[in-house]
């Protein structure tokens, strides 16, 4: 078998729907900016395909960054680039525009998704783990245009695998807003080479403190550690109420982070090596 | 399928199949063999071209996704009232090409990122410039003077 396919390119959300609903009794994949799924269909191509391209729509819910009540919404079909030259998600989710800044190369970025990237489910999808870390939630539309909202933390069940049913698609997401004023967020990600990889080990952050830099709330996720990124909640609520952490409060804070992950050898690193480099930086980010 | 685009100024129709991947109708198609094909993963960044004046690469985009869009490689970067553009001139004047396998894909990695921060109004510093040439590998020149290269273009 070759690499070939058949392909639909909705231009609107309606005919994206129309499509996605003729096509339930075919095999069919969604392609946006198709960084994974060209690759994937290069080395494993499938019979009888369709590629349902979202990357002619002009739907503005599924192309932009917008706010709305309580949080920001971002479309799935917004590019880490879109990400990147965003303002308010610089100064206000700088974990995930650290994640986008550090995601494979300039011309990877111009053109791959946020909706790619969680919808590819992979354990060292780096906008996903910032987008986890910041308790975002997926809006997910059917073909009836019914919407569901499905925290991203839950988004991913395995390897390759989402919750989104075959009459669906990810639409967007919104990430709510901050609720205090200070800051400590950003993305960490060790790899063999800095961008350009799936990293060996990756750490989202984004913890924020009142006026008298007392943290209030606090997110952490760990992607590449575990089949699916992880959300370290024993570690966000050891944060609570404390401002900064004592030489052996940091250790088990790391060791808290650690207890997520269960790492794996491969070609990348030894599981051994991921979970020495999860802890060290884990310990060294309330420093 | 039939798709109408522009490529390198010239407005063109073209009969593809729904999965042509756009290296092949630029090299196959239109035979314009100045983008070059390295690892086809999107690692290398030999197939760089620009579509609407944005560098991507070429062996991970639907051929489809250009209709009505401009395509600009190598052999469009020049023009009509210069040979060579700044970016090939400064390549050359500071030693950035040996075997040249990467340089076309170097000069339009170059000419996106050079063009987006003269838009923008801003210098970038070495660091800046380095990290936007993170997907172009080169095999022969250590990198040092592309980067001199692309900084000068970038007006340091
Ligand atoms: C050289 C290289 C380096 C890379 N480096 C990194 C890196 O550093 N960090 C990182 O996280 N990733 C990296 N990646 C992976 C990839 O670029 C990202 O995951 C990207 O965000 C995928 O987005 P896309 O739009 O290209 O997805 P596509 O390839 O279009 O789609 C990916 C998957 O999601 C599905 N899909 C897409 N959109 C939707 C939707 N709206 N609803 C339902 N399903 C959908 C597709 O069917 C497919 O299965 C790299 C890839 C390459 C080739
Ligand atoms: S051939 Fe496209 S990146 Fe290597
Ligand atoms: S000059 Fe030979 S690969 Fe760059």
């Amino acid at each position: 078998m070759s690499y070939d396919f058949n392909i639909e390119s909705p231009q609107t959300a309606d005919e994206l729907l129309a499509v996605i609903a003729a096509n339930q009794d075919k095999n069919f994949r969604f392609g946006a900016g198709g960084t994974d799924l060209l690759l994937e269909l290069k080395r494993a191509p499938q019979e009888n395909l369709t590629v349902v391209n979202l990357a002619q729509l002009k739907d503005p819910i599924f192309k932009s960054i917008t706010k709305v009540a309580g949080g920001y919404r971002i479309g799935a079909l917004v590019t880490a680039g879109e990400v990147l030259d965003h303002e308010e998600v610089k100064s206000e989710f700088y974990t995930l525009w650290e994640a986008a800044h550090n995601l494979a190369s300039m011309q990877i970025r111009q053109v791959a998704t946020v909706g790619g990237n969680l919808c590819t489910a992979s354990p060292s999808g780096d906008i996903a783990c910032a987008l986890v870390a910041l308790h975002a939630r997926c809006e997910i539309i059917n073909t009836k245009g019914e919407l569901r909202s499905v925290s991203v933390a839950d988004f991913s069940t395995g390897v390759r695998k989402t919750v989104i049913q075959k009459n669906e698609v990810l639409r967007s997401v919104v990430v709510p807003i901050n609720s205090n004023p200070n800051l400590h967020s950003g993305f960490i990600k060790v790899g063999t080479r800095l961008s350009m990889e799936c990293s060996v080990v990756s750490l989202a952050y984004h913890i924020q403190m009142d006026d008298n830099r007392t943290i209030r709330h606090a997110g952490i996720a760990i992607g590449a550690v575990a089949p699916t990124i992880k959300f370290t909640d024993s570690a966000c609520a050891f944060l609570i109420g404390k401002s900064k952490l004592i030489d052996t409060e940091r250790e088990e804070f790391a060791g808290l982070i650690s207890d997520y992950a269960s790492p794996i050898s491969d070609v990348r690193a030894s599981a051994w090596y991921r979970e020495e480099v999860l802890f060290n930086i884990s310990k060294g980010l309330m420093e | 399928m039939k798709i109408n685009f522009t490529i390198n100024g010239k407005g063109r129709a073209k009969e593809i199949k729904a999965s042509t991947l756009l290296i092949d109708l630029i090299r196959d198609g239109l035979k314009l063999k100045g983008t070059k094909p390295g690892c086809f993963e999107g690692e290398c960044g030999a197939c760089t071209v620009l579509v609407d004046g944005h560098a991507i690469n070429s062996c991970l985009y639907l051929a489809v996704n250009v209709a009505g869009k401009s395509i600009t490689t190598i052999e469009g970067l020049g023009g009509e009232d210069q040979f060579l553009d700044i970016v090939q001139e400064k390549l050359i004047e500071h030693g950035g090409v040996q075997c040249g396998f990467c340089t076309s894909g170097m000069a339009m990695s170059i000419k996106s990122y050079s063009d987006k921060c003269k838009e923008e109004g801003k210098v970038p510093n070495r660091n800046e410039v380095a990290k936007s040439l993170e997907g172009n590998l080169c095999r022969c020149t250590g990198y040092v003077k592309i980067v001199d290269a692309a900084i000068s273009v970038c007006g340091n």
